[in-house]
């Protein structure tokens, strides 16, 4: 079990502390902690309280000093109110919940980071703490969107990549930057010429991820595939209420997961083909 | 040793039952539940359509409490829609109770008549939901219609039937006494207290519904009271199902002395891994029997009366 790193208790109130636009409809919000934290892990998620309308689980991007990073794109009424929140204001968070991702300590992989939309920010985490490592890692970061306002953190990875820390691998539909196509297939074409082993990691819409499963399997260098099905109604985050549990498992996305790996995955039957609503009811995706 | 409980004509392995609205959402993590080695499990409270409850934040935990508040309100699929979880859970051979709600009479009746036919071993009434405008708590503080909805039922199955009372009235002994009369199996004590939380920094409830329930350690004095004191009422008439901040094995003793035969846990396991927390209480139910000379969980039932 994940060691809780805050007290799992009422929503903490953080202060804004730095507010940007990230891209397009896309913000990244710095909170201060009132606490003293350990670190949260990649892949781990909180539940984000914006005072007197909505609380919905959302992606770490970073945590330092304190201080936690998030982005946050317009998704709904709780997205909406909370991208107008400015530096002073206070938001509530819960967490840090969940199991992160779980890069091996040893052995040389190719870590291959593929994500969309919000899915780039646990990415964006994972890939702070690769670069973290002594030794230097083999990482690449495969990022789709719509067009190039739409890719999220692209100067930060386009910056590492001409530095080279890292192979960023941006793709859009509409060609506007990088490759002009699915990150999937740009991902299948890397995967035939990519030499050893490789560990997939990824965060984005649940089809996309799927879909991702079904190419990593025919490859038998890549030999783990850990993917975040944080995207999915959540009331408590910390297992007590389970709507957010997929069958024919039992697990709990918020306990369980939201980081799970290629066994994990085979197992849920659920996985990119239903979600729950709030209702408990379940719903094709 | 026997740690086989009587619940009236139910028999179950152990007197450990999973409360309704903890890990109830569907089938797999209440045969889950189960697997844990649990004696039974009361899916979450359905009611006659889909409902989406309260907005978020809906749960989240008091930890210098050991609590839980919640104000989920009753959301649910709708029985048609879990009627298929149900069937899951038969199949599977878990024993299961099924919660249900109405906002009266003819919604409760609906949904006891569209589920009535599986193999299940029980319905729990949910009487007494205190996050819900209408409905729930409600009818559970007004002893005609407890009667009333008690009796209705009663005539349509001979499915066991346990009415699950709220703590939030002055006499429980009344209440308990209209369900009793109207023909109820068994009796269980307690759901939520009402509750709220503000946030001092924004000034206002953290709850989307602002009020909720309370539930978890910091209400177990309060559960183990009314079970004394409905035991005290009723005796051996109507077997007790004691809830209310159970997280280990000194809890279970504890509601079995004041006067339960079995007991319901719902927020510890649900934050818990319940398989790990299953294993502790039993292996101190075990103790304490061995301690106290005991051949069966049925023989500590009231042992605090004397």
């Amino acid at each position: 079990m994940t060691k809780q790193t805050l007290p799992n208790t009422k929503p903490i109130m953080c202060k804004i502390i730095k507010k940007e636009e990230e891209c397009e409809d896309t913000f990244t919000f710095l909170l201060e902690l009132p606490v003293n934290a350990e670190g949260a892990k990649p892949g781990q998620f909180i539940m984000l309280w914006v005072p007197g309308v909505d609380e919905f689980p959302i992606g770490i991007a970073g945590f330092e000093n304190n201080v936690l990073e998030i982005g946050v794109a317009k998704m709904g009424e709780g997205t909406e109110v909370l991208l107008k929140k400015e530096i002073g204001d206070y938001l509530g968070i819960r967490g840090f919940y969940g199991k992160p991702f779980k890069p091996p300590r040893e052995g040389k992989v190719n870590h291959v980071l593929i994500g969309g939309g919000f899915g780039m920010t646990p990415l964006k985490m994972l890939t702070t703490h690769l670069l973290n490592q002594e030794e230097k890692q083999e990482i690449h970061i495969f990022e789709g969107a719509r067009t190039k306002s739409r890719l999220m953190y692209l100067n930060w990875f386009q910056h590492l990549h001409n530095e080279e820390k890292l192979t960023f691998h941006a793709c859009t539909d509409d060609g506007s930057y990088g490759y002009q196509g699915y990150p999937t297939v740009d991902l299948e074409n890397f995967l035939k010429e990519v030499e050893g082993p490789s560990i997939l990691y990824v965060a984005g819409p649940e089809r996309m991820m799927k879909a991702i499963f079904d190419i990593g399997k025919k490859y038998d260098e890549v030999i783990d595939m850990q993917m975040s099905l944080a995207d999915r109604y959540m009331r408590c985050g910390f297992g007590v209420c389970s709507y957010c549990a997929v069958d024919p498992t039992g697990w709990r996305i918020c306990v369980d997961g939201p980081i799970f790996n290629t066994k994990q995955l085979e197992q849920i039957t659920d996985f990119g083909v239903y979600k729950r609503l709030d209702t408990g009811k379940k719903e094709r995706i | 040793m026997s740690f086989e409980t009587f619940i009236g004509s139910i028999e179950i392995r152990n007197p450990l039952i999973l409360a309704s609205g903890v890990l109830g959402t569907t089938y797999s993590t209440l045969r889950r539940a189960y697997e844990a080695g649990l004696g039974a499990v009361v899916t979450k409270s359905i009611g006659p359509r889909s409902r989406s409850g309260n907005p978020n934040p809906s749960v989240f935990a008091l930890q210098e409490i050991r609590s839980l508040i919640n104000s989920v309100g009753l959301a649910n699929p709708g029985y048609q829609s879990f009627r298929h979880d149900i069937e899951q859970l038969v199949k599977s051979e878990t024993p299961t109770i099924v919660s249900i709600f109405g906002e009266n009479q003819t919604e409760f009746s609906e949904v006891l008549d569209g589920l009535k036919d599986l193999n299940i071993l029980g319905f729990e009434l949910n009487l007494s939901c205190p996050n819900t405008e209408k409905g729930g708590s409600q009818l559970g503080t007004d002893p005609d219609a407890v009667f009333n909805i008690v009796k209705t039922l009663k005539s349509k199955t001979k499915l066991p039937l346990w009415v699950k009372l709220t703590p939030n009235v002055s006499d429980i002994i009344e209440i308990a006494n209209a369900a009793v009369k109207g023909g109820c199996d068994a009796l269980v004590a307690i759901n939520t207290l009402k509750a709220m939380v503000i946030d001092i920094q924004t000034k206002q409830p953290i709850l989307g519904f602002k009020r909720g329930g309370l539930s978890g350690s910091a209400i177990k004095p309060i559960g183990i009271r009314h079970i004394y004191d409905l035991y005290e009422s009723f005796g051996e008439r109507i077997p007790l199902i004691g809830v209310g901040g159970i997280s280990k094995g000194e809890d279970v003793v504890e509601y079995l002395l004041a006067g339960a035969s079995a007991v319901e846990i719902g927020s510890a396991i649900g934050v818990a891994y319940p398989e790990n927390m299953i294993r502790f209480i039993i292996m101190k139910l075990k103790k304490y029997l061995v301690e106290h000379n005991y051949s069966s969980i049925g023989e500590i039932t009231g042992g605090a009366h004397k």
